[in-house]
């Protein structure tokens, strides 16, 4: 049988398919303008009982498992501090706080400061209080910038989930040299997680987009998570998974404790391996999965561990319904592919850096 | 805290509010800058250097030009603007969604105030000063839909008291939990009822911000919690005396705080001026 075309159906045709192929483009275009993906990432997790335990020379020892550039550099420590509720694990602990920013001063830096931006809490200065900030940071002499009321400058955003162009960023931010993301280890009711990507909704400044910051909402978690942590590099993560927090949160969950402090050189290595310890599978959190294609490593086989060996919790964390399916499924073993580092030989590594 | 050199609309009109016309240059100063930055749609932005679109501010600078009457252009617009701009859930296609498909935050949909910024949700704190500034509307302008986004208004923040009394930002009961309200947010809602006292929710977050205010430390909190009690007539002077013994004003770090401490201090001059 022979198929015959004529010109007109095959100008028709060819028109039609270049109309879908422009049409359908924008869809399959990548939203992210960089890709800062390191060759491989490095995640060391060190072991902390609890809150009260001396803990300035393990976190010293630990980022001394990192070859850190922060001589001469202003280090700003954005921590995780939302609200204040007696008897809850909302916000990294102030102590853990101080004890980095001591680690950086040792390390070299020229300045550490400590910066927040609260999302429903605009009296800064109570929540500093009630949780013990203040006069923590006020001994050890540290400087706070409330972000929700800095100086802001309009910058551009180096990716596009949003669709938003630019965001109004503080100046304390867009000036820092090393950024260090300290979240608290969270489930949450909105994002399933919160960790050290999320815990950068803190550097939108609520003069601007208020309190909450609902525009992040209503152009999509997700989506603005990838946009801030595009326009805004997390050089080093520090998050509390001392005393973590399941359920209902970033506010209403339960204390679980992990009893460990999570070190990480890049973002998307940190958040994967946070919430492997969580019992939950980063590739269903969908932040997590779309910024290891352009923000940083997810595989354990692309992630170095340093530190103790990273284990699944039996029973993986409580979240609400909605997030049931970032829960593993059973438990696996997740050193597969990855070098996992036991945490004996951690004195080790620690020497190792040392020299190298 | 770490201060900022830029200006910003809420520290300036707190001051304006603080300062009162007595202080002649500063007060003038401030006054200029106010009329200078209204964006070309009569809004006002949130600093210096924003965007054109408009933000919650506008209801401040309104509050702050009350005793201006010879704005009265920029008033007017002002006005226009505040009335036009509402939380998002106000189009019923979002009603539709927080009805049906989106209901882990409990509020009625149809109770709707004003936004921080356009194009996002009614929220308690612009809410309150939107009510405040329309407090001020005179009555012979007779600007269309004027009392029925008040009364919507005034709705709106009873649907989101906390159930124990209070306000937070505006999510009172989340997944079936309750969240626990903010002294400054329920100080300002109160004043945005001032003349509502004889409600149940406003009786409850009177006494809730009564009971939680004496142990505050914060001068924000504190003072906003002066301001509101007083309008509803309670006794402030613990709390005032607290202010004075506690908060030493050269240790605060913005303008703002330090502004509406001034205003709380000199509460029985200020409150006019913040709620009519």
């Amino acid at each position: 049988m022979s198929v015959s075309i004529t010109r007109r159906e095959l100008l028709v045709g060819g028109a039609a398919v270049a109309t879908g192929v422009s049409a359908s483009a924008p869809f399959f275009r990548p939203r992210y303008r960089i890709d800062r993906r390191p060759r491989r990432s490095r995640v060391a997790l060190l072991r902390l009982e609890d809150y009260t335990r001396p803990m300035d020379e393990l976190l010293y020892q630990g980022l001394c498992l990192f070859p850190l550039k922060v001589q001469g550099k202003t280090v700003l420590l954005k921590p995780n501090l939302v609200d204040y509720i007696p008897g809850n694990a909302i916000n990294t602990h102030q102590r853990l706080v101080v004890a980095s920013a001591e680690a950086f001063r040792r390390l070299g830096a020229r300045k550490v400061v400590v910066g927040e931006g609260a999302g429903h809490q605009r009296d800064t200065q109570l929540v500093l209080s009630e949780s013990s900030y203040e006069q923590e940071l006020t001994l050890a002499r540290i400087p706070f910038v409330d972000l929700n009321r800095d100086e802001v400058q309009r910058r551009p955003l180096d990716a596009s989930y949003t669709d938003l162009d630019y965001l109004w960023l503080p100046r304390t931010v867009l000036e820092s040299d090393f950024i260090v993301s300290m979240p608290k280890v969270k489930a949450h009711h909105w994002s399933g997680v919160t960790l050290s990507m999320k815990n950068m909704f803190g550097v939108v400044p609520g003069q601007k987009y208020g309190w909450p910051k609902n525009i992040l909402h209503w152009r999509g978690i997700h989506q603005s998570i990838l946009d801030i942590c595009a326009t805004v590099p997390i050089h080093f993560v520090i998050a509390d998974g001392v005393m973590a927090m399941e359920g209902d949160g970033p506010l209403n969950g339960s204390p679980r404790p992990l009893r460990t402090v999570v070190l990480a050189d890049d973002p998307v290595a940190a958040d994967a391996t946070c919430a492997r310890l969580m019992g939950f599978e980063p590739d269903r959190i969908p932040h997590i999965r779309e910024s290891s294609r352009f923000l940083g490593n997810s595989s354990p086989a692309l992630i170095d561990q340093a530190g103790e060996v990273l284990c699944r919790p039996e029973v993986p964390f409580q979240v609400v319904p909605e997030f049931q399916h970032i829960r593993a499924d059973e438990k696996q073993s997740l050193l597969e592919g990855s070098e996992a580092e036991p945490a004996s030989r951690m004195d080790a590594v620690t020497r190792r850096c040392r020299v190298g | 805290m770490a201060l900022s050199s830029q200006t910003a609309l809420e520290p300036t009109v707190f001051a304006m509010l603080a300062l009162g016309p007595g202080a002649r240059d500063e007060y003038q100063r401030a006054l200029r800058c106010l009329l200078d930055c209204q964006n070309p749609n009569g809004s006002w932005p949130g600093f210096i250097g924003d965007d054109t679109e408009g933000a919650w501010t506008t209801a401040l600078a309104l509050i702050a030009l009350a005793n201006h009457l010879e704005e009265v252009r920029s008033r007017r617009q002002g006005f226009r603007w505040l009335l036009q701009c509402a939380g998002k859930e106000s189009s019923w296609l979002w009603r539709w969604k927080f009805r049906t498909a989106d209901r882990h935050v409990r509020f009625d949909s149809r109770k709707f105030g004003w936004p921080w910024q356009p194009e996002t949700n009614s929220w308690v704190v612009p809410t309150a000063f939107a009510i405040l500034a329309l407090d001020h509307l005179p009555a012979s302008w007779a600007v269309e839909h004027s009392e029925l986004r008040l009364q919507r208004g005034i709705e709106m923040l009873l649907d989101r008291v906390c159930p124990a009394g209070g306000w937070n930002a505006g999510n009172s009961v989340v997944y079936g939990r309750a969240l626990a309200p903010h002294p400054d947010d329920t100080a300002i809602a109160l004043l945005a009822m001032k003349n509502r006292s004889d409600l149940s929710a406003v009786r409850r977050s009177l006494a809730w911000l009564e009971d939680n205010s004496s142990s505050l430390s914060a001068p924000w909190s504190l003072a906003w919690s002066a301001l509101a009690l007083a309008a509803h007539s309670r006794c402030v002077r613990r709390l005032l005396s607290s202010l004075a013994e506690q908060v030493c004003p050269i240790d605060i770090g913005d303008n703002a705080t330090l502004a509406v401490l001034a205003l709380a201090l000199d509460w029985e001059r200020s409150l006019p001026l913040l709620a009519s």
